[in-house]
């Protein structure tokens, strides 16, 4: 091989490191949790992770999770793009609004939610009319999971956006470019990458959120427990192992989620010319 | 297509960009823009395109009130300084774009819109890149793919807002050239917005010099060269050589000492405050000493390369003056470093004084 060239040098070293503290900080953990799992016989472990009220949170909590980053690819695109392509007053606030579900304790924001659309509350008074229960429902979960990840998407397209000059939309449109068209062929391809780091860092964050769920779940077995509860129980019940198996399922499924989504990141970014 | 504007107004705030602007553009020709920045040029391209909306005033292409027309209804091409190039799209399919965004019922077969296409990256001499992206490309490739974009189009107008403005002098020069080239065989009418005096000249058939919101001065290369209309375009065009005087039976005076020109009648009083303006090449060098017709001067540098002697002097107040000589005259009067000696100016042209005339 030819002599690098490189300005910074050291692919060796970086690399090295890089392993081991992934090693440390990520697969050490997991591995111990596949390990625990593995007192289980094949069968005793298939018993538990295929239980009906399991496989119920597990399509409640996956369900819920894409859900609620999809809804937040839609909003926080269109928050993204308020901000940096609009002057208002006040837009330092919202800016910084935007970060506030990271700061907020969870359970803090659960008992929030929790308030506000319970039967009685201030928004949940005037659903219940309507006959939308949100509190105590999976609406409630993806209430939550909404909240919790909306600062992802947001973060990671405003800086594309603001990179992205106003020349191209208006290039399009004087090649005769409709306004949707403008958006289809010109923004869209170029966010896309941005809009899907962001909404799989959002996907990732609502599989794993604990806090602020629970509270306004209600968590009724079969209709509003997530996954993550499922794992509590049974470590309140000294399940250890139970609790692990239904841990190492659910780490195995949003691998397989993860693992797709940035395949098709790349698939994008290759399509788009970018990796050249 | 013929293009007329209208009394146009536009304020940005407090700013004003445009200040009553009327202009005729002729179908087919090449037009510059031309005046320093902030003078309002790019405002009255954008206006012209649909991308921005005058405050006052009408846009008339080919005689029809286009100013409720939005952007993509003008049929016009814009090309932009930094080319906005859809850097996600290859070559092929940034000039294919405005083909591909038409209406099914007017677009063309793709078939055709390849042989199109690849038409296009020929006139552009560019077809061995499109399968490149714009990132792979020079700056002065990128422009011409953008030139080849717009007009795939087929636009009525074409747009250019300082379409050289972003490259190096060499491929700028290059690219000049070729612009003209590019226009005398499609001859679609195009205005293009310059600051650069020296593009603006060799390129378009006619110049419109704007200053501050207002039009100075309209005329081909030639005229507003030879013939500035007012003291902006006298300084903006070419170097130059200013005087502050006041008017003395046909000359000018500058202190103690009387330029000599020829003051017409009907221009500036008798005493009146004016500026007066030579171009290098009209001044001439006298060694001597003697108060009496000239200015007084000292030379501080000489340099002598190419055809001419540049030969820079500092007035006695510290003004800064240029003169141009051919070498054999330069060589005549052997001029050195400090030396004390007096301009005569060959044709001076006087101004009544203006407070910031933009010198």
């Amino acid at each position: 091989m030819a002599r690098s060239t490189r300005v910074l040098p050291g692919f060796g070293p970086t690399l090295g490191l890089t392993l081991t503290w992934l090693s440390l900080i990520v697969l050490l953990p997991l591995a111990s949790v596949f390990l625990k799992a593995s007192n289980l016989s094949l069968s005793e472990f298939w018993n538990v992770v295929s239980a009906p009220r399991v496989v119920a949170s597990y399509k409640l909590s996956f369900g819920m999770s894409l859900s609620a980053a999809a809804i937040n690819a839609v909003f926080g695109l269109m928050l993204a793009w308020c901000l940096v392509r609009y002057r208002f007053p006040g837009k330092r606030l919202v800016d910084a609004l935007i970060d506030l579900p990271f700061a907020l304790p969870t359970a803090v924001a659960g008992i929030a939610l929790t308030a506000l659309y319970a039967k009685n509350g201030w928004i949940g008074q005037w659903l219940e009319p309507l006959g939308i229960q949100v509190a105590f429902k999976p609406l409630g979960v993806l209430v939550a999971l909404v909240f919790i990840g909306l600062p992802f998407v947001v973060r990671t397209v405003q800086p594309v956006l603001e990179d992205l000059d106003v020349e191209h939309e208006e290039a399009a449109a004087s090649l005769g470019a409709g306004r949707g068209q403008t958006f289809r062929y010109v923004l869209l391809p170029v966010l896309l990458p941005a809009l899907l780091t962001g909404f799989t860092l959002a996907f990732a964050r609502a599989v794993g959120e604990y806090g602020s769920v629970i509270f306004i779940a209600g968590n009724i077995p079969m209709i509003s427990e997530i996954t993550p509860l499922m794992i509590i129980t049974k470590l309140e019940q000294y399940d250890y192992v139970g609790a692990t198996a239904v841990a190492e399922v659910m780490l195995l499924i949003s691998f397989a989620l993860l693992l797709l989504i940035n395949g098709l990141q790349a698939w994008t970014a290759r399509r788009t010319g970018r990796d050249r | 297509m013929s293009i007329q504007v209208r009394n146009i107004f536009k304020r940005f705030g407090a700013f004003t960009a445009l200040d009553d602007v009327t202009l005729d553009f002729p179908t087919g020709e090449l037009v510059a823009l031309l005046g320093p920045s902030g003078c309002g040029k790019t405002t009255l391209l954008r206006i012209i395109a649909g991308l921005e909306k005058a405050d006052a005033g009408q846009v008339l292409l080919e005689g029809d009130d286009a100013s409720d027309k939005r952007v993509r209804e003008r049929q016009v091409g814009f090309v932009f300084q930094h080319y906005a190039l859809f850097r996600h799209m290859t070559v092929f399919d940034n000039v294919a774009f405005g083909l591909r965004m038409k209406p099914r019922k007017q677009r063309h077969a793709e078939q055709e819109i390849r042989k199109r296409v690849q038409r296009l990256l020929e006139l552009v001499q560019l077809d061995w890149l499109a399968g490149r992206f714009p990132s792979q490309l020079s700056g002065g490739q990128r422009q011409r793919i953008a030139l080849a974009r717009a007009l795939a189009v087929e636009p009525r107008v074409l747009l250019l807002d300082e379409p050289f403005g972003a490259l190096d002098a060499k491929v700028r020069k290059e690219l000049r050239r070729w612009l003209r080239q590019l226009h005398d065989e499609l001859h679609i009418t195009s205005i293009f917005v310059t600051h650069d005096q020296e593009e603006a000249l060799e390129v378009a058939d006619r110049v419109v010099l704007m200053h501050k919101g207002r039009i100075e001065q309209i005329g081909t290369p030639e005229e507003v060269y030879r013939q500035p209309g007012t003291p902006f375009v006298y300084s903006f065009l070419g170097a130059v050589n200013l005087f502050h005087g006041r008017v003395d039976g046909e000359g000018v005076r500058v202190g103690g000492d009387l330029l000599p020109g020829s003051a017409q009648a009907g221009g500036p009083a008798e005493g009146a405050r004016v500026m007066a303006f030579a171009r290098p090449y009209e001044l001439d060098i006298v060694v001597s000493e003697e108060p009496g017709d000239g200015m007084a001067a000292k030379v501080s540098r000489a340099l002598s390369f190419g055809v001419t002697t540049r030969i820079e002097l500092e007035g006695l107040e510290g003004q800064h003056y240029e003169v141009e000589l051919t070498r054999e005259r330069a060589e005549a009067l052997g001029l050195t470093v400090g030396q004390a000696v007096r301009l005569v100016p060959s044709n001076l042209r006087i101004f009544e004084y203006e407070e910031g005339a933009g010198i």
